[in-house]
């Protein structure tokens, strides 16, 4: 009987080379697939952008490769991987440009740095994360986005550096169309590496063993196979292909930290097409949605109507979140689930202490616009409403396990909805309730993704749900317009007038203080039980009757709601609002958000407004005050995210586990050997050897 | 005065994993105020007749009621709505909060469940009837003494009494008892089937228990299915099952199947 391989060709019992039928049928409908889309091609006259789409897909390809690779062996989703192809084409640019090094030297340089010797790094974070939470484990990779940003702009700035073509563009013409030897190459690289890898998880040893060592590398140790060697090999070639993919990319888009991390959206929706495991519908995939991009350039390139004419720019962020909507749940595998710590609660403090604090805590609050100078109020101002948004998060994060990468998109609703009723003569009270009630109707809809999805899917899924918003809905009326701008007045509450800059102060602190309020008890009533109980066990919660799917949307428009009557707090400070990437509502601070108060612990209420203070108010200080703090900030957050994220994993590994895995032992392997070591002889005066 | 509850129907239950038949055409049929026992060497297809029974694993064929009602059609939540409530072997807890906080939040999932708005706000009459029902079935249990101890910090054995006690609080009408004594030593095993026996005869609800511990399934069960390879493969009172040649067969080979084997009998499932 022949074996179920996948291969094309696989040998049965007597060694014949048998051909396998399932193998054949996808061979079919690939060849099938290619001829109709040469028909398209030439029936729509499309074929430059097509071959254009094909080098940008082979590229998006290779960087999908990689996530996919270090995902499976690891399971880090390393969100890293915009920022780590940046770094890469920043060091072959310093190389090749500013050293003046030979391309191949300067590309190999690069390689060697960021890929492997950054592989080496990676590894270790990868391995501190074993047994960590779902929440840390996105932590940790968003926080080395956040680092790696900062000092990539810090050292490089943050203008495109231009970057000239290093391939060779010679061409030739097939059929009318002119292909150059750079698209080639491209090209022929990203088929090879997949086609390599597949030969290679499924014929090698090695290859087996990447499969096995993210669910049980104290079992792969017992096969004589080291699970330290397994994962760095996987890291190193995962590492290699982003850091080549970022260099390929150089030439057509230069090179910024923030474009990058963008267009490498592109791997993370083909990634999630192959459902994070398959490699030739990984490859598929980004070669479609570069072809898609590339063609709908074309096709919409006359459109007056912004929205439909940026929507090629947004194909990556659609398709990768149809594809976590679509994808079945069970192709869905969480990687690495097992044996996983839970997040510790956070600690519970006695009564008098709790309110001590909080009286404390107020009467600081109270007194900040008397002692701090008038020019530093609105500063404050600012950081009540970023706590607001931050208890928000908190909310989602600490209480109920859910992870949001998009609470800065909720922030933006809230405040352009009341902009818009503000201007439409709503008084402030109401304007505000309306932000609230649209922010809640958002949060539903972003809590779809969170029925199916949870950990890792769920962080992937919610950042894509932001960066559509704010590409796709931040321009139009429905939010902040072409004009990228709406109008947010101060109001006249109960005779009182709030237009000044510390009556505003005030009345932000008394909205923040009530929010603080409504999350305690959230957190003390039923709901907040429901919670916390699905934050530890959504199944036993189920099984006990709850449905969690209700429980999710409710706690996702709960913190939305939240996030809007912060955006709205913000916002009131400049009394405008807009949905500028670089501005308060740009996707790129829910990240830093969640890092920061990654810092700060999991408190509800303390931990948010300490994030919040050093997010927003430490920069007015001194040290902090310099152009070198502001500059260099991320690193900062990202680091001590970083550390947090991984502390746990490495005090584990001081206690003895690294070790153990770096030796390929374990404790049935050292007793096996305590085992067959030759008896020791007891003295007949019976004394302890 | 005892409630009648309802009995628990199991007709021509098919669970497929792609190619692999994991049960096939099973049926059986466990009676309230009775515990019913289901048994089987490793791999026999016991829990995953408890998840599909459960709503957590699809079913491709078959019927499953609680007395007069179908529950194939619902969701996880929506059957133990209905009064079918469960533990799992891989014990699911809420490990970060204490034993008492575990135990209440079983019956309050259940009453959260009756309106969508219901997992807002808990009335009063709730609040208390919450408050009886976990002191009784710590009480029952045996675990009060540890109420305010983290579950997380417990061991194994105190670990699968708080999730008994959590489901004897909540008000269910039938239990599904997933391997409830593993990691349990024979003092607690012995204390564990007396809590079930006691709890069956009280209340007059019904348990199809999955177990390996064969002294324990012979102390507590009335009547017994044996599964192996998906397929029922023997069922009837205690005493005919232990003795069938086809159970000692697929359980141990051939070796005789008797109460003091029990370890050995473990060991091998």
């Amino acid at each position: 009987m022949s074996s179920s391989s996948p291969l094309l060709l696989s040998r049965d019992a007597d060694g014949a080379f048998t051909v396998s039928r399932r193998a054949l049928m996808r061979v079919g409908g690939l060849v099938a697939l290619v001829i109709v889309g040469l028909l398209l091609t030439a029936a729509f006259s499309v074929g430059p952008y097509v071959v254009t789409g094909l080098a940008d897909g082979s590229i998006y390809a290779l960087a999908a490769l990689g996530l996919v690779l270090t995902y499976k062996t690891s399971g880090i989703f390393n969100f890293a991987i915009g920022a780590q192809a940046a770094a890469s084409a920043y060091v072959f640019y310093s190389f090749r440009d500013t050293v003046g090094l030979p391309w191949p030297v300067a590309a190999l340089f690069a390689v060697i740095l960021v890929g492997l010797v950054g592989s080496l790094l990676l590894e270790r974070i990868a391995f501190w994360l074993t047994g960590a939470s779902a929440a840390m484990k996105v932590v940790a990779t968003i926080a080395l986005v956040v680092l790696l940003e900062s000092v990539l702009t810090g050292i490089y700035g943050v203008a495109t550096i231009q970057f000239t073509s290093f391939l060779p563009n010679k061409g030739i013409h097939l059929f009318g169309v002119t292909i150059l030897g750079s698209q080639i190459i491209v090209f022929a690289l990203a088929v090879g590496a997949t086609i390599g890898l597949y030969l290679f998880f499924k014929r090698t040893r090695l290859g087996v063993s990447m499969h096995a060592v993210v669910d049980s590398p104290t079992l792969l140790a017992l096969e004589a196979t080291n699970p330290v060697v397994v994962r760095r090999y996987a890291w190193g070639i995962g590492s290699c292909f982003i850091s080549i993919s970022g260099l390929l990319l150089a030439p057509a888009l230069g090179i910024d930290v923030n474009i990058y991390l963008l267009v490498y959206i592109s791997a993370f929706g083909a990634a999630a097409v192959g459902a994070f495991s398959s490699l030739p519908i990984t490859l598929a995939a980004a070669m479609g949605i570069g072809i898609t991009m590339n063609v709908m350039s074309d096709k919409l390139s006359g459109q007056t109507n912004h929205v439909l004419a940026e929507l090629y720019t947004q194909i990556p962020f659609l398709v990768l979140v149809a594809a976590l909507l679509i994808v079945p749940k069970a192709r869905l595998i969480t990687r690495g689930a097992d044996a996983v710590r839970k997040l510790r609660p956070p600690t519970t403090f006695p009564t008098p202490v709790l309110l001590t604090g909080a009286l404390a805590g107020i009467g600081l609050a109270v007194a900040i616009p008397f002692i701090v100078e008038p020019a530093y109020v609105n500063q404050y101002t600012t950081g009540l409403g970023f706590a607001v948004v931050l208890i928000s998060l908190g909310l989602l994060l600490w209480t109920s396990g859910q992870i949001s990468l998009c609470q800065m998109a909720f922030a933006a609703i809230g405040a352009s909805t009341f902009g818009h009723a503000t201007a439409a003569g709503w008084p402030w009270l109401a304007a505000l309730a309306a932000a609230v009630l649209v922010a809640v109707a958002a949060g539903g809809l972003a809590a779809i993704p969170s029925f199916r999805l949870s950990g890792v899917y769920l962080a992937v899924a919610t950042f894509g749900f932001g960066l559509l918003l704010q590409n796709l809905i931040y321009p139009t009326f429905l939010m902040f317009g072409q004009s990228d701008f709406v109008s947010i007045p101060r109001p006249e509450l109960l005779g009182i007038n709030a237009t000044s800059d510390r009556a505003y102060y005030f009345l932000a602190l008394v909205v923040a203080g009530l929010c603080a309020f409504a999350v305690i008890g959230l957190r003390r009533s039923r709901l907040g039980r429901l919670l916390r109980g699905m934050s530890d066990s959504p199944l036993a919660l189920e099984a006990h009757g709850a449905n969690t799917r209700l429980t999710r949307l409710y706690v996702f428009g709960a913190a939305a709601g939240l996030a809007a009557v912060g955006g709205v707090l913000i916002a009131g400070v400049t009394q405008s609002a807009g949905g500028t990437p670089t501005g308060p509502f740009g996707y790129f601070n829910s990240v830093v958000l969640l890092a920061v108060l990654a810092i700060c612990g999991s408190q509800p209420i303390a931990s948010p407004v300490i994030a919040a203070f050093l997010f927003e108010v430490i920069k007015i200080y001194r040290p902090f005050s310099n152009a070198w703090f502001s500059k260099y900030e991320g690193v900062f957050f990202g680091f001590g995210a970083l550390a947090v994220a991984v502390a746990p994993g490495m005090r584990l590994s001081f206690a003895g586990r690294r070790t153990a895995a770096r030796d390929g032992r374990s404790p049935v392997t050292n007793r096996t050997r305590l085992a067959m070591r030759p008896p020791v002889r007891v003295s007949s005066q019976g004394s302890h050897p | 005065m005892i409630e009648v509850q309802p009995d628990l129907d199991v007709g021509g239950l098919t669970v497929q994993f792609g190619g692999l038949v994991a049960v096939n055409r099973v049926s059986l049929h466990a009676a309230a105020g009775a515990v019913t026992g289901l048994i089987g060497p490793n791999g026999a297809g016991k829990t995953t007749i408890f998840n599909a029974c459960t709503g957590v694993v699809p079913c491709h064929g078959g019927h499953v009621r609680l007395g007069d009602r179908d529950l194939g059609h619902l969701s996880t939540a929506s059957r133990a709505s209905h009064g079918l409530g469960r533990t799992f072997q891989r014990m699911e807890l809420f490990d970060s909060m204490t034993v008492a906080e575990n135990v209440a939040l079983g019956p309050e999932a259940f009453l959260a469940a009756r309106r969508p708005w219901s997992q807002m706000a808990c009335s009063r009459n709730q609040r208390r009837d919450i408050a009886t029902r976990t002191k009784e079935a710590m009480d029952r249990c045996g675990i009060a003494p540890m109420m305010r101890q983290r579950v997380g910090d417990l061991s194994t054995g105190q670990r699968r009494l708080v999730e008994l006690a959590r489901a004897m609080a909540t008000p269910f009408h039938f239990l599904l008892l997933d391997e409830p004594s593993s990691g349990l030593d024979v003092v607690e095993t012995e204390r564990f089937g007396q809590i079930i026996s006691r709890f069956v005869a009280e209340t007059g609800i019904g348990i199809l228990l999955v177990e390996h511990d064969m002294a324990l399934v012979s102390g507590v069960c009335s009547y017994i299915y044996v599964l192996d390879f998906g397929n029922l493969i023997f069922q009837g009172p205690c005493a005919e099952v232990l003795s069938s040649e086809t159970v000692r067969a697929a359980y141990l080979g051939s070796d005789e199947i008797t109460v003091d084997e029990t370890d050995e009998v473990a060991s091998h499932a």
